[in-house]
């Protein structure tokens, strides 16, 4: 068989359109730097890996797909088969033509892997790992492949016409680059993935690609058995029948996403009453992540006082991809149950509590941890892996419901045994610390914290401190990134940005005490905060943001511009929904980054770099003929409309609205006075309904009006 | 080699009735001529008998082994030339033998190449590409890669069409050489060509054989058992005058001319 898989191989590429369509396959990605990028992420990887392999899955999977129904059209209209056919069965050359085929596609993978990994390397510089982009185009784009082959030689067994082959294997592909493409499991082709961390693991989303891909390689791998033209066809349903079967089943229960309610504005959890006469007094967890798994096996122990003199059902939540193994109380077996209703992320755990007045419930718990179906699409979150953990809420414990705290809160330890090369980060104020060296080489981190939940992070941290303004900040940031940040002048930036907005603006919200955590989080789409810890997504310091001119003349300054947003952003929301609005965090955020940058560097400096390019960018947005002619605007087709709106959305975020507010700035009197009024907005009492900072805010707190700050066509500052 | 066929029956999914109880044995040495009108079920029985197909009922066995299932012995023994088939006009004729040779898993496939070659009278040819040859020559190909291996089982399928006369004549005395040695069956209109080699012929209609002996056994059969010309050429006008010696020709077309439902003729 082997031989004439060869045989077939030699042949298959002995055909001039065979070897166009090698070519250009392996050329494909130059699509994903270009024209087809659906990754959104601005992660280096995301740019320069998934989107090119991404790219190459899709557009050689439709080449491939082409090739296979030109193949065996050929071999049936010319009649080859029939010659073909007696020498071999059609059932064993049918077999032969597919293998051939998929060995022409693994060549092409191969010179494609061979010629982009060391492009990819190039490109998205230091923090580049060879290991994710292997997968990456293995996953993304090697095993899309073999899927288009089998889809387009079952069709064309099926039908016997290249004509309807086509047909059903184009609405195929199409249905995937459309229709099907924001369901994990349908784009078959072009598989969701929204972000490649370039500082952590990618190990969530590599797995899921691939669990899909193997899902339809089982199903396309049923029709093909089904399609193959036999002499007799009994045997061949038997095998056809188990495959099938085996995509369903592993359709059905994929263990990636969970089943919560789509609803998300029902929230019935929280609507669970707190159990009577019962409290908690304190809670522990001892957990032991596998990171090679990427399971957690954990230990909770909850200590109840029960008053009532009954028994009492405590409701938790708990990740979906979580089971129980054993819940005890004072050593005894107590009831549990799920009743299948899953919301945000959580299940529905109800444990039954007995009477006495005293109990010390113990959960045994632990699983693949399952990411919210609402963000199918964007998954990765849940990463767990030898370079990264993150662990929210109930995906690091059982989280109590309907248990009001004996106290005023509920005092939690945490215990934690991971590798050594790992740091743990508490998000919030508590510090880990090691308590103990395993044999195993392992550390054992403990923290104390409050409440039901928390999150925790875990990965291969490098940890800066740094003293600004009587404020120690502990940065933590991946250790791939230590290059970057260190040329970008971290330390100083976060210095610089301390300084002048606390004493601006005042500190943020999430500095109650004197410490602060600055986390680098793997990409997530944006930042959050709590008391005592800040997130920065890991996107906003990739090599390529810290280059990008519109929001800093050097990369330190772009650094500056990512940590102001700690105070407008993040501190003060704005609300996003449109995104041409050109009120956002960044007219404040570059505002603020242009009053630093004068600090550290002087007027001249800040007004070349920062106030020039503003007005030029923002004259030439004034003088576009879209600009002056709208009418003609609409007239574009829809793809260059939106790339024009998004570059005058960019213009007038980062551009116009910094000079307007600089125009502000004078109206109102000089820079004093403005910074008073962002004083006053930003220590200002928030609606917690609507805690935006609306531009209309921020005209009344200036005493102006929009027709105020118009700029006109030859303005100046 | 001994192909045995018994009570075979084959219906295509669209209901047609492509063979009916047919029950024969062919074995080596020997030609065999197989006769009939479009439609009658030559091409469906070429199949059957090279594995293609499996019947709806009935049992064929090669050399005792039953088929499809063993249809890697077959295959491995047969050499067949199909009525219609394509080449790859992207190789040489070289190229495609050898790929052929391969196909079949023959050892020696260079010299089993050169062999065929020099049988069908290419070597001039060889390093053409297919797609420059003549009608002629392609089907001289498609009789070479039949030959590969000199395998003990022979299948030509309307294998003269497109010949000139003159290559017509050297292929019909070659299939009559191999048949000294092995079996060799050919399917074809042309009754000279069958009266020429064949040391038997099968003649089908409708699925059924209608006759299955020596081209002379025939002859005698028709003419002795004085089956009659269908009415329409009995008509005034249209009558046709036979010389007093009766040829295969006029003994083959008065046969599957005849009523239907006749019983198969045996000698």
């Amino acid at each position: 068989m082997s031989a004439l898989i060869f045989l077939e191989w030699k042949r298959l590429l002995s055909r001039p359109s065979a070897r166009l369509i090698l070519f250009l396959t392996i050329f494909s990605p130059a699509a994903g730097l270009f024209l087809f990028r659906p990754s959104a992420a601005d992660t280096m990887s995301s740019v320069f890996l998934a989107n090119p392999a991404l790219a190459g899955g899709a557009a050689g999977g439709i080449l491939f797909g082409l090739l296979s129904i030109s193949e065996l059209d050929r071999g049936k209209r010319s009649g080859t088969d029939v010659l073909v056919w007696t020498a071999v069965s059609p059932y064993t050359m049918a077999a032969v033509r597919l293998w051939a085929l998929l060995s022409a596609a693994l060549a092409a993978f191969v010179l494609t892997a061979a010629l982009w990994i060391p492009a990819g390397r190039i490109l998205a510089g230091s923090v580049f790992d060879v290991l994710d982009a292997f997968w990456a185009y293995f996953i993304f784009m090697g095993l899309a492949l073999p899927l288009a082959i089998l889809a387009a030689v079952s069709a064309f067994q099926f039908t016997g016409r290249a004509d309807l082959s086509l047909a059903l294997f184009g609405a195929f592909a199409i249905l995937s680059l459309t229709l099907w493409s924001g369901n994990w499991q349908l784009c078959w082709l072009n598989p969701c993935v929204w972000a490649l961390s370039d500082d952590f693991s990618n190990f969530r989303i590599f797995r899921s690609a691939a669990y899909m891909r193997l899902t339809w390689a089982a199903g396309l791998s049923g029709l093909w058995i089904l399609s193959r033209p036999a002499v007799r066809r009994r045997k061949k349903r038997a095998a056809a029948l188990f495959l099938l079967l085996t995509f369903f089943l592993a359709w059905t229960f994929q263990p990636f996403t969970d089943h919560s309610d789509p609803d998300q504005s029902v929230s019935s959890f929280d609507q669970i009453p707190p159990a009577d006469g019962i409290s908690c007094v304190r809670r522990s967890v001892r957990l032991f992540p596998d990171l090679r798994a990427g399971t957690v096996r954990g230990t909770a122990v909850y200590h109840f006082l029960n008053t009532s003199g009954k028994p009492q059902s405590a409701a938790f939540g708990i990740n979906p991809g979580y089971r129980i193994c054993s819940a005890s109380a004072g050593g005894t077996a107590v009831p549990f149950s799920f009743d299948g209703r899953q919301e945000f992320n959580e299940a529905l755990l109800e444990v039954t509590l007995p009477t006495g007045s005293e109990t010390e419930l113990v959960l045994e718990y632990g699983g693949f941890p399952r990411e919210d179906r609402s963000l199918s699409a964007m998954q990765g979150s849940a990463e767990i892996s030898e370079e990264y953990l993150y662990l929210p809420n109930a995906d690091l414990a059982p989280r109590l419901l309907n248990v009001r705290p004996a106290g005023e809160t509920i005092p939690a330890v945490t215990e934690i045994t991971l590798p050594s090369h790992m740091t743990v980060i508490p998000f919030g104020p508590s510090h880990a610390e090691i308590t103990a060296e395993n044999e195993d080489g392992t550390l054992t981190w403990r923290y104390e914290s409050e409440g039901t939940g928390g999150i925790c992070y875990a990965g291969d941290y490098v940890r800066q401190d740094i003293e600004a303004d009587g404020i120690t900040v502990e940065f933590y940031y991946g250790r791939k990134h230590q290059d970057v940040m260190e040329e970008a002048g971290a330390a100083e930036a976060i210095q610089a940005v301390i300084r002048y907005c606390t004493e601006h603006y005042g500190p943020p919200f999430c500095l109650s005490g004197r410490t602060l955590k600055l986390i680098q989080s793997r990409t997530s789409g944006g930042g959050y905060a709590t008391d005592g810890a800040s997130l920065l997504d890991e996107a906003d310091f990739t090599a390529a943001n810290l280059k990008n001119s519109a929001k800093g003349a050097a990369p330190g300054e772009v650094m500056i511009h990512e940590l102001v947003h700690q105070w407008w952003g993040l501190t003060q929301m704005f609300d996003s929904s449109d995104p041409a609005d050109p009120w956002s965090a960044e007219g404040l955020t570059v505002y603020t980054t242009y009053r630093i940058v004068k600090e550290l560097y002087g007027e001249e400096y800040a007004d070349t770099h920062y106030t020039d390019q503003w007005i030029r960018e923002t004259n030439d947005y004034y003088l576009n003929f879209y600009v002056r002619r709208p009418e003609y605007f609409s007239r574009l087709p829809k793809k260059k409309q939106l790339d024009i709106t998004n570059r005058f959305s960019r213009v007038r975020q980062y551009c116009e609205m910094p000079l307007k507010i600089r125009k502000a700035e004078q109206l109102a009197g000089g820079e004093e006075n403005m910074d008073r009024i962002l004083r006053g907005l930003f220590s200002r009492e928030i609606d917690p309904f609507h805690p935006f900072l609306t531009w209309e805010t921020f005209l009344n707190a200036c005493g102006l009006t929009e027709e105020d700050l118009n700029l006109d066509h030859d303005f100046s500052i | 080699m001994e192909i045995t066929m018994k009570h075979v029956s084959l219906t295509y999914p669209g209901g047609r009735k492509a063979l009916q109880d047919l029950s024969l044995t062919l074995r080596s040495p020997g030609l065999t001529g197989l006769l009939g009108p479009n439609g009658a079920g030559k091409s469906t029985l070429i199949k059957l008998l090279s594995a293609a197909l499996a019947p709806d009922s009935g049992t064929i066995l090669a050399d005792g082994r039953p088929l499809p299932e063993q249809g890697d012995y077959l295959k491995s023994r047969l050499g067949c030339l199909p009525q219609e088939f394509g080449l790859f006009d992207e190789l040489t004729v070289f190229q495609f033998l050898d790929y052929m040779a391969a196909l079949k898993g023959l050892p020696c496939r260079k010299t089993a190449v050169q062999k065929a070659i020099a049988a069908v009278r290419l070597g001039e040819r060889a390093r053409s590409r297919i797609s420059t040859l003549s009608g002629g020559q392609r089907q001289r190909v498609g009789i070479a890669q039949a030959l590969l291996g000199e395998p003990p089982f022979l299948i030509f399928d309307e294998p003269t069409v497109g010949l000139d006369p003159e290559e017509r004549l050297q292929f019909r005395n070659q299939f009559a050489r191999l048949a000294k040695d092995r079996l060799v069956l050919l399917s074809t209109h042309i009754i000279e060509d069958v009266q020429a080699v064949c040391s038997r012929l099968i003649i089908l209609r409708e699925g059924k054989i209608l006759f299955s002996g020596t081209p002379d056994g025939l002859i005698q059969t028709v003419f002795e058992s004085g089956i009659p010309f269908p009415k329409a050429e009995k008509e005034p006008g249209a009558e046709r005058i036979f010389p007093a010696a009766p040829t295969l020709e006029e003994a083959y077309l008065r046969l599957i001319s005849g009523k239907e439902g006749r019983q198969p003729c045996r000698l």
